[in-house]
């Protein structure tokens, strides 16, 4: 299928169109709130949370016994912020660290979850297939309302931190500054806490409990790589969530036995992957250029500098001197040689090499350390 | 009980022990989400390993099951190491992609087989008595109990070798380092034994549990004991007992064996964390509550102290001049009276005998700054023993 047929298809086709749509909000919405996860420090909630809402859901379909899935995700959302706040209070009553809580909720609630799930199963009760869907996630079993759905939760996410705007930002950056402020800290950290949660659990149906961790940490973790500020940071995430989130239906539509979720998540992983790499600030690739670019530096000055301590020694400073008394020097290779000649500061005629005039100042000022403009 | 529900619970309790033990290091380490990451991870690695032999049960799988564990960890620490991202988020980015990967092999490629990710990831103890290990025609038990024995039997012989290598690394790398042993080497060998244990737990319980077994258990020994070995013999208790309490939830339930340990083991540490003697909830906010109750009544007497004028010591004076809330007042005069420390007579309150020592000592060890003695000072005058 070629990439047109596939456009097309995605305007004509009620299920793809749903699907795509469906995870574009899902990656924009996720790739907005994973800045704060990620900014925060509480990268690996997100994956502690997606296991401990599954208990929510298991015991709302117990109680109402319908698959209406705004029901369950609130059955989702209230198991997913009982976990929250319990990790929360594991950290701040015990000595337990903030990771051993992590797992142990994590692990607690989603084994509680699976007795529930199999005790459900046993019931009499043909309803309950479909239930564990939520483990591992099925885009395919979107339809329009839960499109309309996250929808609605992205506008109000995107309302509410506009209008909390400089309160997240403050909050993020210098906790105890925003308390002298007069902020009410608390209620803000609740509130981008359960905004987090909610995201969590939005994306549980398409992409499951484990790979919602990584859906709302690589589109943050990439556009981090991109840009210091915080309001790019978000939008940059949002941007890359949505990408993530199309181009891995794309991908998994045009294949036959590709699940959308994980196809998703190695996409986000390829843009993080990217950015790792090329972003022109932190990227590993420009690191490493300006790393070598630096040492090369380094040695035309040695060798400069040496040439000049030789040059010194003469009152005529383009003395010509052979080339052979450079190569006891470290500095020294033929090709900071010739750079040296390319930027005319060194003449060669035949095997003697002359400084000039201009190479003796760069090199005197080199010397006296005054030349701080870089070569 | 049947010779297959004995077995079950045999292999549960083994699992347990083999997992307690790394996971009391991993907790103490400040670590225990690796084994959530290792556990999602090694999925590529068994995936690969059943393309290579096209066979389940071949050692080949655990092995390259393990050696993905470990990738996972060194890839975790080469990318906290950038220093683009921190630890967490290096976490959380790693094992989900890896996972991604061994769930699309296996559906690329593995869907006609005996291998999904459902039974991968959540594993069926029920079953695991039927996959015996025949050697010679003789059957000498379940595949999984060997193998998870096996890895015991490793484990246990590690730790008694190099106890005092992990202790030390786990509490003081440098020291560690400097006295000759690397900490490095500790690392990784305890890495390699927390994959292999998982992956050798997997096959009979699941990822989940074994996260749960890992962490659980250690967890709550943590909130016990802070002395390692105890820890170590409390989280193994702990471990054995969710594993045989959970079996017969399971069975009373007819639900999920592995489900139903992991809500044992999670009753288990609910109730210690809030009922541990000296670190559990009740006893953290009993003691703050006294500690506060302590620090009013002193600054009370330090007041009365000052005071000599009778209008200030007057008890209706008291509640504006310090400012308390009329409950609380109360009770720092309640608990001074019943010490007492001080004498109300005709609403004016002045300090006795004991209650003068009292005070003069506490101003001392406060001009001093000896903080730590005023425990002592308190064992000695019976605060709230009467």
């Amino acid at each position: 299928m070629d990439p047109l047929e596939y456009i097309e298809l995605v305007f004509t086709d009620y299920t793809l169109r749903t699907i795509t749509l469906g995870t574009a909000i899902l990656g924009a919405v996720c790739g907005m709130l994973g800045s704060f996860a990620v900014l925060r420090k509480q990268s690996l909630l997100g994956d502690a949370i997606s296991h401990a809402a599954l208990p929510g859901i298991a015991i709302a379909f117990l109680i109402t016994g319908t698959k209406d899935s705004s029901v369950l995700l609130i059955g989702a959302l209230v198991s997913g912020l009982i976990g929250t706040f319990w990790i929360r209070g594991i950290t701040s009553k015990t000595h337990l660290k903030s990771d051993t809580a992590l797992g142990l909720i994590l692990s607690l609630f989603f084994g509680f979850g699976m007795l529930l799930l199999t005790f459900i199963q046993k019931q009499p009760n043909a309803n309950q297939a479909g239930l564990d869907k939520y483990l591992f996630g099925q885009a395919a079993t979107l339809v329009e309302s839960d499109v309309w759905l996250m929808a609605i939760v992205t506008g109000i996410c995107l309302i509410i931190l506009l209008l909390f705007w400089k309160e997240f930002k403050i909050l993020l950056f210098d906790a105890d500054y925003t308390k002298t402020l007069g902020f009410n800290t608390k209620f803000i950290d609740i509130l981008i806490t359960t905004f987090i949660v909610l995201a969590i659990v939005l994306g549980l149906q398409t992409v499951g409990v484990i790979l919602m961790s990584a859906m709302l940490l690589a589109p943050a973790a990439a556009a981090r790589q991109w840009t210091n500020s915080l309001s790019f940071m978000v939008v940059l995430a949002a941007i890359f969530g949505a990408f993530a989130g199309v181009f891995g239906t794309a991908i998994s539509a045009s294949q036959s036995n590709l699940s959308t979720g994980p196809v998703i998540v190695i996409v986000a992983g390829v843009f993080v992957i990217f950015s790792f790499i090329f972003s022109p600030s932190r990227g590993l690739l420009f690191k490493q250029i300006r790393l070598i670019k630096n040492r090369r530096d380094l040695e035309l000055h040695k060798t400069l500098a040496f040439m000049y301590h030789i040059a010194e020694t003469h009152e005529n400073i383009s003395h010509p001197h052979a080339i052979k008394i450079l190569n006891n020097f470290q500095g020294y290779t033929t090709k900071t040689l010739k750079e040296l000649v390319q930027k005319n500061y060194v003449t060669i005629k035949g095997n003697m090499w002359s400084l000039t005039k201009e190479g003796f100042t760069v090199a005197s000022n080199l010397y006296n350390q005054q030349n701080t403009k870089d070569e | 009980m049947s010779s297959s529900q004995i077995e079950i619970q045999l292999i549960a309790s083994i699992v347990a022990i083999a997992c307690a033990i790394p996971g009391t290091f991993l907790v103490l380490r400040k670590m225990a989400m690796i084994s959530d990451a290792i556990s999602h991870s090694i999925l590529p690695g068994i995936v690969i390993g059943f393309f290579i032999t096209q066979d389940l049960n071949s050692p080949l799988l655990i092995i390259l099951a393990a050696f993905t564990g470990i990738i996972t960890v060194v890839l975790v620490e080469y990318i906290q190491k950038t220093g683009l991202v921190k630890e967490d988020t290096a976490i959380g980015l790693v094992f989900p992609t890896l996972f991604s990967i061994g769930v699309i092999l296996i559906a690329k490629n593995a869907n006609d087989v005996h291998l999904d990710v459902d039974a991968v990831l959540l594993g069926e103890l029920a079953f695991a008595p039927f996959d015996r290990m025949i050697i010679g025609g003789v059957d000498i038990g379940p595949k999984s109990l060997i193998i998870i024995g096996t890895i015991l039997i490793i484990t246990i012989t590690l730790l008694f070798l190099f106890f005092k290598e992990l202790k030390i690394s786990t509490f003081d790398a440098g020291l560690a380092a400097s006295l000759g042993f690397s900490p490095t080497v500790i690392h990784y060998g305890l890495m390699t034994v927390s994959s292999v244990t998982t992956v050798g737990a997997f096959d009979a319980v699941g990822a989940i549990l074994v996260v749960a077994l890992m962490i659980a258990p250690a967890a709550t020994a943590y909130l016990l004991t802070t002395d390692l070995k105890r820890m170590l013999v409390l989280a193994i208790v702990f471990g054995v007992t969710g594993a045989i309490s959970g079996y017969w939830l399971a069975h009373i339930l007819d639900a999920s064996i592995a489900g139903s340990i992991t809500t044992m083991l999670g009753i288990i540490f609910f109730l210690v964390y809030l009922f541990a003697p000296s670190k559990g909830v009740i006893a953290v906010v009993y003691r703050e509550k006294q500690q506060r109750i302590e620090v009013s009544l002193l600054t009370f007497l330090l007041h009365l102290k000052n005071h000599q004028e009778e209008e200030e010591r007057h008890v209706n004076h008291l509640n504006e001049h310090i400012n308390w809330q009329k409950v609380r007042s109360k009770t720092v005069l309640e608990l001074a009276q019943k010490n007492n420390m001080i004498l109300i007579d005709n609403g004016v309150v002045s300090l006795t005998e004991k209650g003068e020592e009292f005070t003069s000592l506490a101003i001392d060890y406060i001009i001093t700054n000896e903080d730590a003695k005023i425990e002592y000072m308190k064992d000695d005058f019976f605060l709230f023993r009467g």
